[in-house]
């Protein structure tokens, strides 16, 4: 035996595996305990070997940024180690995840509440962005919350590092709901304002209960967002029309988002129109975002300890939305499009998405009312 | 906690339920691990309270091998094997040396009843009438000690009734004989998959028993202070008046005054002082039960504050203190001219511009990185194989 893999065994000893929590595509989760302690864990086991290069592109993602995260707003990587030919993820063990909390509808928010998971959410990105990561898949799914209150961002499958310049990256990432113009019109050279709009959206999400701009398929996704938002002019965002998959959507008029979020303070709505720019390069930063007048107005962030929380268990995930960006359900946009296998969307049924309850109350906005109200 | 009590089982003495308490002093002092011993698999007898273990007596006993009963020999003691069957459970004082000494003297040998095969260490004292109840104390008790998982152990109420559910199978597996080397199994699997929690959760029963006694003791003293403090009172109170009485008989022996006046004014000053020290007594003991009673409301009061009372705190931006320092570089504004960056700068169509590439992270990335480093100590200690970064082992395994 060599000295890697005693290495190996002895930190695999280190964790108890307990039960299993849910399976996806690219990895089995297990709840476990650190034996040492007693603490929870997440044990996430990547399948290696039916891919042809070999691992899973996520899960080398997840390995290579959480590594090297640590943030009280970012879930902590705490172990990794392999088994066999399985690759196992070792991570902090969280109850809930915003999206749940969104549903609930017993709940109510505050505006103080929203304040504060956007605080937090943002002192997470602000971290992975002063590290030079981009998280790529930011949406209240993988907002996950711990027992505490604290929110930490997830799911690092799609993170990558900033571009070097004239490198580019790829325009299929980002949930649907939650992906910027600029990439739905296909940009190969982006930069972290991909990441602000998305916490745009999810701001707007916390105070509609229900997704902001919640398109069909990318056509419509671009079509959600002007009607919205308002077709961006050339001096809005100039050279828009010049990017890869650019289609004219049609002309929509500007509404002032006031129509919408009618309960929203004057600091809340410009922040939310801040992060929610055409162009990129004005959306506000993360750290500028942390410093905006909104979060230092009365009411002060609620203490995390305090912020409502879910009562019932969280269900067993699709652990495609776990993982990577599979979408298998179907009631969100996925980035991956097809479901790799009929028999997991089985687990659908479980899904929290699909209780009836939820589902009568997550409707779309149709913004067209908007646009016709004065 | 459970070598102490196993100590503490070899130390307990005898008593014997139906009177002989004398009998105790004539049991064979030099074979006190008969009575139980630590590696006794069903431990022995049952203790009360006070650590000691009564065993069950009648005039009726009899030893099942050699007959002789109580009438004949008063100090007969019964033992129970450790398969529970009283026919050959037996264990007899002088004068007819112990029947179990006779039969195991020369080792283990088996039970004629079942062909299990009995020792001698493993009889223990019989407490209950009904040796059913005897073997299911010993069997729940030894079933225990294994699976102490709790509630809190579970993420919800379902696995944990799943999991008593399990338990009280096991324990009526190993009560009516059924399946034994099955369920030893099962409880051999069990032990091994939860040695760390079950170890975790001895010692979490030892601290809680430990707090309860210290909790115990605690209100012992307070009480003891408070008779303490009583008591103390009563005597000042008696020398008091004692003194008093003194005072005014010196009085009207000496003074010149009316007798009448004197008295008078004496018993009003005497009034005054009780009345005073009563009010400060009063203010004492409750001063005294308050302490008591505000432990607890703190405690209390901290419970609920953790749930609900903590204020909201103004936003800070950053929690961390990154940006308190200085960069060791300033990024141009207007600018670099390096070969990377020139299709960016160039730009001729304004893609890169428009789809929202900032070459100025990108400069403020290589920035960083190149001075970043240049206050760090170097590394020491990496010509020893096992101080490499535990990061790149596991990385070169995968």
């Amino acid at each position: 035996m060599d000295a890697v893999e005693r290495e190996n065994q002895d930190r695999q000893k280190r964790w108890a595996k307990e039960q299993k929590v849910g399976e996806g595509a690219y990895a089995v989760v297990y709840r476990g305990r650190e034996f040492s302690t007693g603490r929870r864990v997440a044990i996430k086991k990547i399948k290696v070997g039916q891919f042809k290069d070999g691992l899973d592109m996520s899960a080398i993602r997840e390995v290579k940024y959480l590594r090297e995260l640590k943030h009280q707003n970012v879930i902590e990587l705490l172990d990794v180690f392999s088994n066999k030919t399985n690759l196992n993820l070792v991570l902090e063990f969280l109850d809930s995840d915003l999206e749940m909390i969104i549903k609930d509808r017993s709940l109510v928010f505050l505006p103080a509440d929203i304040k504060s998971w956007m605080a937090m959410t943002f002192r997470g990105l602000e971290f992975c962005h002063r590290n030079f990561i981009l998280h790529r898949d930011l949406k209240p799914n993988n907002l996950l919350i711990a027992s505490d209150g604290q929110l930490k961002i997830a799911d690092f499958g799609l993170a990558r590092d900033f571009a070097d310049p004239g490198f580019k990256m790829t325009c299929q990432v980002i949930t649907r709901w939650y992906r910027p113009p600029e990439l739905l019109f296909g940009s190969r050279y982006y930069s972290s304002a991909v990441d602000i709009w998305s916490l745009g959206c999810i701001f707007a999400e916390l105070m509609l209960r229900t997704p902001y701009l919640a398109g069909e398929s990318d056509m419509d996704q671009l079509k959600t967002i002007f009607r919205a938002l308002g077709t961006p002019t050339e001096q809005e965002w100039p050279g828009h029309t010049k990017l890869p998959d650019y289609v004219p959507v049609g002309q929509f008029p500007k509404t002032p988002l006031r129509d919408l979020f009618t309960a929203a303070s004057a600091d809340t709505l410009n922040l939310l129109s801040k992060c929610l720019l055409y162009e990129p390069r004005k959306r506000l930063s993360a750290s500028e975002a942390l410093q905006h007048p909104y979060f230092f107005a009365i009411p002060h962030p609620t203490h995390p300890s305090k912020l409502p929380k879910c009562t019932t268990q969280m269900a067993p995930r699709p652990l495609g939305e776990v993982d990577g960006n599979v979408d298998m359900v179907g009631s969100g946009p996925g980035v991956k499009a097809a479901a790799p296998n009929k028999g997991r969307l089985k687990r659908k049924i479980t899904s929290p998405m699909d209780d009836p309850k939820t589902r009568s109350i997550a409707r779309k906005l149709d913004f067209t009312k908007h646009v016709k109200s004065p | 906690m459970a070598t102490k009590s196993n100590y503490g089982w070899l130390q307990g003495r005898t008593v014997r339920k139906g009177g002989h308490a004398s009998s105790n002093s004539h049991t064979r002092s030099s074979t006190p691990q008969v009575q139980s011993t630590s590696t006794t698999i069903f431990g022995g007898g049952i203790k009360d309270p006070s650590g000691r273990t009564s065993e069950y007596f009648s005039m009726d006993d009899q030893c099942p091998v050699c007959k002789s009963d109580r009438y004949l020999n008063p100090k007969l003691r019964l033992l129970v094997s450790s398969c529970y069957h009283k026919m050959h459970v037996h264990f007899s004082v002088s004068p007819c040396e112990s029947c179990i000494d006779r039969l195991f003297t020369l080792g283990p040998a088996s039970c004629p009843n079942c062909d299990k095969i009995l020792r001698k260490l493993a009889f223990s004292p019989q407490t209950f009438e009904d040796l059913g109840v005897e073997k299911e104390v010993a069997v729940r008790r030894r079933i225990a000690k294994e699976f102490n998982k709790r509630l809190e152990d579970f993420d919800d109420l379902r696995s944990y009734n799943d999991y008593l559910e399990e338990v009280e199978d096991i324990a009526f597996n190993l009560i009516n004989n059924i399946d034994i080397p099955a369920t030893e199994e099962r409880i051999a699997a069990y032990k091994a998959a939860n040695a760390a929690l079950t170890t975790l959760n001895l010692q979490r029963e030892e601290a809680e028993a430990l707090a309860l006694k210290e909790q115990e003791d605690l209100e012992r003293r307070e009480r003891e202070a408070r008779a303490a403090q009583l008591a103390q009172q009563e005597q000042q109170e008696r020398e008091e008046r004692q003194r008093e009485e003194r005072e005014l008989i010196d009085k009207l022996e000496t003074s010149q005054k009316d007798a009448h006046k004197i008295v008078a004014k004496s018993r009003i000053a005497a009034a005054k002082r009780s009345s005073a020290r009563a009010a400060s007594s009063s203010a004492n003991s409750s001063l005294l039960g308050m302490s008591f009673g505000m432990d607890y409301a703190k405690l209390l009061k901290t419970r609920t504050t953790k749930v609900n009372n903590v204020p909201d705190e103004p936003h800070v931006p950053f929690l961390d203190d990154y940006y308190a320092y200085d960069d060791l570089y300033t990024v141009r504004a207007e600018g670099y001219d390096d070969i990377i960056s020139e299709a960016v700068r160039r730009d001729r169509e304004g893609i890169m511009r428009a789809g929202g590439y900032k070459v100025e992270e990108a400069w403020n990335r290589a920035l960083l990185t190149a001075v970043a480093g240049l206050d760090a100590a170097p590394l020491s200690g990496l010509d020893e194989p096992n101080s490499l970064g535990d990061v790149d082992v596991v990385m070169e395994s995968v």
